[in-house]
């Protein structure tokens, strides 16, 4: 029972007054955020790392949580009511929400949203109570080379198989990794690619590079290629579901929580497969003139499975950056980050080291799950008034958050211009379908990982054998080598 | 401005790549591979980083020639958001503001700064939107509303969250 005494001394230092306060006003600032369209969850995290030089480790990370966690509750509300496609998180979500929400019953989709993702949060957040101090366990048995494999089979999997193409995925993998080098080396102490400035030694900050890709590039899209773009929004109904709505969406959503859950652990990161996984069952399940109704009036079930498997995905894959500190999305990146300015390097000794805050944060989400079903429930008619924000005003507000981002971090009028910099880049990637992704995980997980395979090799004794001849290893590279391969083989034949 | 091929644009990207590539191999040159007992030095992840590079650029400037960029978004799917002609003026407006911002955000403070970062912001994207010319009248709007946002930023995260952001005077207000 050890876990539950530490899960109870998580709740009490999460239960402060001051405590729940920073989980309710991320809780709500996450929802906002998800509800805007042009900035998500990772960039509005982002722009607020400054504040880690200032808040306690345990206040900011509960503050950060919740904002991760209700811009996926908020991302669903924007999804159902406006006919734009969003993110890909709520792709799937958008497909029959939509369609629910033309035909009259927005309502009961963001009911069966929410309160789906309210159940598979609290079910993932119990997996992470349980299996991550046993992940933790496990892990400090790895060494130099397991985490390397791992890591590699995280920017693998991030840059090669999800997204469009390998080749552009790479590409963004190799400028990430290129950012990733500016700075000081972490083994010998040598500056790299600093050009002699001595601000570049500390290398560059995370905020620049992900305020940059996303807020500044969003901003440069919306200008140059938007213009004419005109969102149509549908109309709200009451937010209940009826008893049939009930019957079913809970298997629904009971469905969507087990395939995205193991999807959220491994870490291979992206929601896409899971929800994509999910919608696939459900259409698949349903009968009769339920079944009529996917794609045609919008079928409750293919909102419920999805957007279930999206938050179990978002809230297990909290285990492998707990417990390794292998980051495998935009925002455990940045998350990871907040981390590393704190000089927490999270892996299998956080669970040992960091004992009250790690449990803090877990408590915290389970207390962040019941503020955003109430914030999202009764209150949804306020979130939506966002959506009416006009677009000029929305994208040029997002630009004053950014410079505060951009500029609270180390006082330089210098970065602000960097950060357009990065912001074209960001432009040129998004006009050609580069993903981001692979930018930011490579930029955080990359000197990581170069520090690991040094270590490695060491081990060795500089000879790489030491990677097969240790079977962890070797199953890893394995692992990698098939998700690189199997994709492929399964198109041609496909 | 002639509109240049998908062809074009996509190999000056190759080639944007191909000269990072090159800058990455350039730089790398210059870094020690003392090794110690690891056998490969601070330099191995430089080069790799600069190969990978390099070799990616080639893929790309072939997948430019024969036929363009593999897998792109359909612009013709159903649910492909609009794409409008580009509005390079919108653009120049935009760029102008955060350019400014970076000039003048220590000269006179935060708030005036994104203000006037916001009003420019603003302005291009409406010339995006509509096209038509804006008022004097929009500018003050655009101003004061960016005022109205920037101040209570300035002041939460300099007040309650210690963070320092320049101010135009010692007040601490402004």
């Amino acid at each position: 029972m050890d876990i539950l005494n530490q899960l109870m001394q998580g709740f009490a230092t999460a239960g402060t007054p001051i405590n729940l306060l920073w989980a309710f006003v991320g809780c709500a600032l996450g929802t906002a955020v998800g509800v805007l369209p042009g900035i998500g969850p990772a960039t509005a995290v982002a722009m607020l790392l400054p504040i880690t030089s200032q808040v306690n480790a345990t206040a900011s990370m509960i503050f950060f949580a919740g904002i991760y966690y209700g811009a996926m509750y908020g991302g669903s509300t924007t999804s159902i009511l406006l006919n734009t496609p969003g993110e890909t998180a709520s792709m799937v979500t958008a497909m029959e929400g939509n369609k629910m929400a033309k035909s009259g019953r927005a309502g009961a989709a963001l009911a069966t949203a929410a309160i789906g993702s309210f159940v598979a949060g609290t079910i993932a957040t119990l997996m992470v109570t349980l299996f991550a101090p046993v992940v933790a366990e496990y892990a400090v048995r790895l060494g130099p080379p397991e985490y390397f494999c791992l890591m590699l089979l995280a920017l693998t999997t991030v840059s090669a198989v999800l997204g469009q193409s390998t080749v552009r995925g790479l590409a963004s993998l190799f400028v990430g990794l290129a950012i990733g080098l500016i700075g000081m080396d972490q083994i010998t102490g040598q500056a790299r690619y600093t050009g002699g400035v001595p601000e570049l030694l500390d290398g560059v900050e995370i905020v620049l590079v992900a305020v940059g890709l996303f807020a500044v590039a969003e901003a440069l899209h919306a200008v140059l290629f938007e213009g004419a773009s005109h969102d149509s929004q549908n109309k709200l109904s009451r937010v209940s579901m009826t008893a049939s709505d009930w019957r079913r969406s809970l298997p629904a959503w009971l469905r969507g929580t087990a395939i995205g859950a193991p999807f959220g652990c491994i870490p291979a990161g992206g929601t896409e497969i899971p929800t994509f996984l999910s919608y696939a069952v459900e259409k698949k399940l349903a009968k009769g003139e339920h079944q009529a109704e996917f794609g045609k009036k919008g079928a409750i079930e293919g909102v419920a499975g999805p957007e279930a498997a999206n938050n179990a995905t978002v809230t297990t894959a909290l285990i492998p950056l707990l417990t390794l500190g292998i980051p495998v999305s935009n925002t455990t990146a940045i998350l990871l980050g907040a981390f590393q300015n704190y000089g927490i390097q999270p892996g299998p000794q956080l669970f040992t080291n960091s004992a009250a805050l790690v449990w803090a944060l877990i408590a915290s989400l389970y207390i962040g799950n019941v503020m955003l079903l109430v914030l999202n429930l009764p209150l949804v008619g306020l979130w939506v008034k966002l959506l009416k924000v006009p677009k000029p005003q929305l994208y040029a507000g997002i630009l004053i958050f950014a410079t505060v981002g951009a500029y609270g971090m180390r006082q330089s009028a210098f970065d602000l211009v960097l950060l357009y910099a990065i912001g074209v880049l960001g432009l040129v990637m998004r006009r050609f379908d580069f993903p981001t992704a692979p930018v930011v995980v490579g930029m955080i997980l990359g000197p990581l990982a170069e520090a690991q395979l040094r270590n490695a090799l060491s081990i060795g004794e500089g000879k790489w054998t030491v990677f097969l001849e240790r079977p962890m290893s070797l199953a890893l590279l394995g692992v990698v080598l098939t998700v690189l391969v199997l994709p492929r083989l399964l198109k041609k034949r496909g | 401005m002639p509109v240049l091929s998908d062809k074009t644009r996509q190999s000056a990207v190759a080639l944007g790549v191909l000269a990072l590539a090159l800058g990455l191999g350039w730089g790398a040159a210059d870094i020690s591979s003392e090794a110690g007992y690891a056998g490969v030095g601070p330099n191995f992840l430089p080069w790799l980083v600069a190969g990978g590079l390099a070799v990616v650029a080639v893929f790309l400037g072939f997948e430019a020639f024969t036929g363009g960029f593999r897998d792109m978004p359909d612009p013709q799917a159903l649910d492909a958001p609009p794409v409008s002609a580009p509005c390079w003026s919108g653009f120049v407006w935009m760029s102008g503001g955060l350019l400014l911002n970076a000039a003048l955000i220590t000269r006179i403070g935060f708030v005036f700064s994104c203000a006037l970062c916001f009003a420019c912001a603003a302005h291009g994207l409406r010339q995006a939107q509509s096209g038509a010319r804006q008022g004097l009248r929009s500018w003050w709007v655009d101003g004061a509303i960016g005022l109205l946002i920037a101040a209570p930023v300035y002041w939460m995260f300099t007040k309650f969250l210690a963070i320092s952001l320049p101010g135009l005077t010692q007040s601490g207000w402004l």
